[in-house]
């Protein structure tokens, strides 16, 4: 999935067929795109999650990492996870917003964070053009 | 009448179109992640219509999106100006407040907006994270970081005594003695730090810093940020039906930032790119491990 993601800079521009080749990683159970100032570009959540609270909250990580990320310096960030026991947000800066998924406690932190790595990398490739 | 629709037709044109139409088009260009062309198209429409709620509405959240923060405030301020109540606008300003560390100023700005629009979800969810900041000082600049220090430095662990010694020590040292933070107490042999780390903040969830390696006159600003992070952190894991943050990895340009939390303290360590994800984790559940035992 990370391959494809990653080598087809055209699919950097559907963010919203982006989020679902991300979606088909193991163990990931939701996931959405949100824009800077909160509003949702896409989701795919499970039914008990609202999508709004859940969009407005990331926007805002997402911009505190990157107006100062944990060192004070601006800048942008390609990649955050934040884990809990009960599961793990993976949260990635482009051009168009943050790409956030949702995980399980089971599901391979290296796997979900090269595969979004990827992600971001084909958003960047495609809205520099 | 007739004769200028036959003419318009002959010409083949198009009817010029109105500024609603522009706008819906922009709303459509932005959804489409087309911002720049929607931005644009909304500004060809308020010189058109100055007075459109919508119009600097969506120039506000387009702002937001290009992050250019001071053209979204200006957006959202001439909303008011129209419409003093609007939710929408009061959630941008109150999203731009939070941002810039005016957590009071948010908080009063979401209160209007729930106050006009109580069932308002994205509004009620940053409110929780701005209470949750209640006893952070209002955008402190770094810069004057050191001048609260003591209040914020102060209550230490009984074994965490000693003073430490610091890369920063040089650049503490020539500074103005009022302004200079005092020296947290940490033994940074006894927490037997890494080689590899290049910062270590530990520090409880008020922001009180209990040790810090190397130690300079931001410190005290950098540990509120990692605090902040790490309750916006929380308040997302806890909308997504998760539990309170206990790790978390921050992978910046030149660094990357690892963490560990529980309900009574916070450790980051931050490692060059090259040290591996396994190693750092290591070294930061050891680290964790002998900071938990200091202060228990």
């Amino acid at each position: 999935m990370s391959a494809a993601v990653a080598t087809r800079p055209a699919l950097g521009r559907d963010i919203r067929a982006l989020l679902g080749e991300l979606m088909k990683l193991e163990h990931i159970t939701g996931g959405l795109v949100v824009a800077p100032d909160g509003l949702v570009i896409a989701a795919d959540l499970p039914r008990e999650i609202e999508a709004e609270p859940l969009s407005a909250l990331a926007a805002t990580l997402g911009r505190e990492l990157e107006l100062r990320g944990p060192k004070l310096r601006r800048g942008t960030f390609p990649m955050a996870q934040f884990a809990s026991v009960g599961g793990t947000a993976f949260l990635g800066s482009t051009p168009v917003g943050f790409i956030v998924l949702l995980g399980e406690p089971q599901a391979d932190n290296e796997t979900v964070r090269t595969a979004l790595r990827a992600a971001v990398g084909t958003v960047y490739r495609a809205w520099a053009r | 009448m007739g004769f200028r629709r036959i003419w318009h037709l002959l010409r083949g044109g198009r009817r010029r179109p109105t500024s609603a139409q522009m706008l819906r088009r922009a709303q459509r260009l932005r959804d489409d992640g087309r911002f720049e062309d929607a931005a644009e198209l909304v500004a060809e429409a308020l010189i058109r219509v100055p007075g459109s709620v919508v119009g600097h509405l969506l120039a506000g959240s387009l702002h937001m999106t290009l992050r250019e923060t001071e053209q979204a405030r200006t957006s959202f301020e001439r909303v008011l100006a129209l419409e003093p109540t609007h939710p929408r606008a009061l959630l941008g300003l109150a999203r731009i407040a939070l941002e810039e560390g005016q957590h009071g100023a948010c908080r009063d700005l979401l209160a209007r907006a729930l106050a006009r629009y109580p069932d308002f979800p994205e509004a009620r969810a940053l409110l929780d994270v701005a209470r949750g900041l209640a006893a952070s000082p209002d955008a402190r600049p770094p810069a004057t970081a050191g001048a609260d220090s003591a209040r914020a430095v102060a209550p230490i662990a009984p074994r965490i005594t000693a003073p430490i010694e610091s890369e920063a020590a040089p650049a503490v040292a020539a500074a103005p003695a009022a302004a200079a933070p005092p020296q947290s107490a940490a033994p940074a042999d006894r927490l037997r730090l890494p080689s590899e780390s290049r910062e270590a903040l530990f520090m409880r969830p008020d922001a009180t810093l209990l040790f810090a390696e190397p130690r300079g006159p931001r410190t005290e600003a950098v540990a509120a940020r990692a605090v902040k992070l790490a309750r916006i952190a929380t308040a997302v894991l806890a909308r997504a039906g998760f539990g309170p943050l206990r790790h978390a990895v921050i992978e910046g340009a030149a660094e990357t930032t690892y963490l560990r939390a529980d309900d009574a303290a916070l450790l980051t360590l931050a490692f060059d790119r090259d040290v591996t994800a396994a190693t750092a984790v290591a070294h930061l559940e050891r680290v964790w491990g002998r900071c938990r035992s200091e202060l228990a």
